[in-house]
């Protein structure tokens, strides 16, 4: 796909998205709450209940604060969470259009997934503004340009990391007829093994040490920690590398996948 | 520029008995059989041909024209589009086809049609020049330049069928497959999308197959047509000839004056032909086609005739008689 067309298909996407301004708002502003309210309250009665200014570390207003980022880099990572689509295309035939089309299929989803990260910048920054506005700023959290640029780095590979993680769950829709429970088990297990939950330092050493293998930290623990300054350069450098090593594997495993489904497509609806 | 020799497709499909006890089943045990959609089909098509696949529902025509479009894998035989493998997908072959779907909507539902065009404009990187020129030739001919700023779903069935076919013919393809082009539509829109294809391919000469349901579509736009059934062919030649071949006779429709019982009785024992209906008011008679003249000149002659009409075997009634027997249409 060259680059014209992919820039067109991301301009297209986020443009449409940005037109749907309900749902814009509700997504933002009730998403954001709701989502902020249930983190606040938890840990207040945890941090409460136990009487101690610190766990395992984090202060109240520290963890406050990885979890607004978690939820809006989050945003920027996920993108188009509805990258049920493709299990769509393949399941009612909608694919047809672009085997036909001289274009790649998975490019032209790819930029359709980048195009969803617009709103959720708009967001980042809206919501961003108003904590540091309204809430106060952890002493211990050491947010530097350096840490916005690492951080940067890693939410664009969290970005790729989960469409490659979607895509190959999404092509076993070439053989099965339902994947939404595929979805569900993959949005838990990388919500809770990725530090979306909770830090990943709250589970034990050994966990700890598993996930340090393992690919779902790079969707929001290391993008957030070394926001904030939790993690340093070398450490964010050696993971950073795991993390392209992980999205190597899954790309090829997704391409054996790819390749074998298109010749079980039978192209259905026409 | 289209090649089949010996084309043959299997589908393995999943056959599951109603009721919750066969729901249960085959949660462990699954019973598939094997479909043959097509069985070793030949065919070629030339530059500024309209074929025509006429074939029931189930026949093979679909399966046919989603292998030539890439879309399937032939489970056999050989093919070949503009000196390509379908299958292969290359961008080169992709750039040179189109695929109208008239029950699947190919555009973007939700932008304007004028967004869907600039994006195959960018997938199909056609030249600003030729893009500006084609569309607005299109628009033209198709009568859509007001509505193009509109989003696809705001449109009517019939004008966002001619945004497909636009959005088809914009990169000015050498081969279109035309999968039902004008079902659901109103006559008026029908007639102009037949007429709009007609033009097309006098413009560019492409090579063209279409499938439809509607013999309309068929006796306007194909001068060549291929029957199927059950996944081979029955007929492959000119419309008119099996036409000919399966009606080799015409009706004639007389309307009359009134005249004496009597007299009628009489005249009609003189008819040639086989006589349908004779009626006070109308005759109707089934004649031979080479006793066609003489016949109309005896009715006219001898019949107080008002009005006289001639017509051809209804080709859908052909069509259908071909589908439901066995053996192939003799050559």
């Amino acid at each position: 796909m060259n680059a014209r067309l992919f820039a067109l298909v991301f301009s297209l996407e986020a443009r449409k998205l940005m037109s749907y301004r309900v749902d814009f708002w509700l997504n933002s502003v009730i998403g954001f709450a709701a989502h902020f309210s249930i983190v606040y309250f938890l840990w207040q009665a945890i941090f409460s209940e136990s009487g101690s200014e610190l766990i395992r570390g984090w202060s109240f207003e520290m963890m406050l604060l990885y979890y607004v980022l978690v939820i809006l880099a989050g945003k920027l990572v996920r993108g188009a969470e509805h990258l049920g689509d493709i299990a769509t295309d393949i399941y009612e035939g909608g694919l047809t259009r672009y085997i036909i089309y001289p274009t790649s299929y998975l490019a032209f989803k790819y930029a359709q997934h980048l195009g969803n990260v617009v709103p959720a910048l708009v967001q980042l920054v809206l919501f961003a503004t108003l904590y540091v506005l309204l809430l106060p700023m952890p002493e211990e959290a050491a947010i530097t340009p350096a840490s916005i640029a690492m951080a940067a780095v890693s939410i664009g590979l969290g970005n790729l990391l989960f469409y490659s993680f979607m895509a190959p769950l999404q092509s076993v829709a070439y053989w099965a007829d339902n994947v939404w429970s595929l979805n569900v088990m993959f949005r838990f297990s990388s919500n809770l093994l990725g530090g979306a939950m909770l830090p990943l330092t709250l589970f034990p050493e050994w966990g700890q040490r598993v996930l340090d293998f393992l690919p779902f930290k790079h969707l929001y623990y290391v993008p957030v920690s070394v926001l904030i300054g939790t993690m340093g350069p070398a450490e964010w450098l050696r993971s950073l590398g795991v993390g392209l090593v992980w999205l190597l594997v899954i790309h090829l495993v997704f391409r054996a996948v790819w390749n074998r489904g298109k010749f079980v497509y039978t192209g259905v609806g026409i | 520029m289209i090649r089949v020799r010996n084309l043959k497709k299997e589908f393995r499909v999943h056959r599951k008995e109603p009721g919750l006890i066969a729901s249960i089943r085959s949660l462990f045990v699954r019973e598939h059989i094997v479909k043959h959609a097509l069985k070793g089909v030949s065919f070629e098509v030339g530059e500024g041909e309209i074929l025509g696949l006429v074939g029931a529902n189930g026949a093979g025509k679909t399966t046919l024209v989603k292998i030539l479009s890439g879309i399937i894998h032939p489970s056999g035989g050989e093919v070949s589009v503009l000196d390509h493998d379908p299958w292969k997908r290359e961008d080169d072959f992709r750039s040179r086809i189109a695929l109208i779907m008239g029950q699947k909507a190919q555009l973007w539902w939700d932008l304007p049609a004028a967004d869907c065009f600039l994006l195959l404009k960018e997938i199909y990187r056609i030249p600003d020049g030729q893009y500006r020129d084609t569309l607005a030739n299109l628009c033209d001919m198709l009568k859509v330049s007001g509505e193009i700023n509109f989003q696809i779903r705001r449109l009517s069935l019939g004008e966002r069928m001619k945004m497909e076919l636009i959005a088809a013919l914009l990169h000015r393809p050498r081969v279109v497959f035309l999968d039902e082009p004008t079902i659901g539509l109103d006559l008026s829109a029908q007639r102009a999308i037949r007429d709009f294809l007609l033009q097309y391919r006098e413009e560019h000469k492409p090579a063209m197959i279409l499938t439809s349901h509607y013999m309309e579509d068929i006796e306007r736009l194909c001068e060549r047509i291929l029957i199927i059934r059950d996944g081979e062919f029955v007929y492959d030649g000119a419309l008119d000839r099996v036409v000919r071949h399966y009606a080799n006779h015409k009706i004639l429709t007389a309307h009359l004056k009134r005249w004496p019982e009597e007299e009628r009785a009489a005249a009609v024992a003189r008819l040639q032909g086989e006589v349908l209906e004779a009626g006070r008011d109308q005759v109707r008679v089934k004649v031979d086609r080479e006793d066609v003249t003489r016949c109309a000149q005896q009715l006219l002659s001898e019949w107080p005739v008002v009005d006289l009409n001639i017509e051809e075997v209804d080709i859908g009634t052909v069509i259908e008689r071909i589908f439901n027997e066995k053996g192939k249409v003799p050559a």
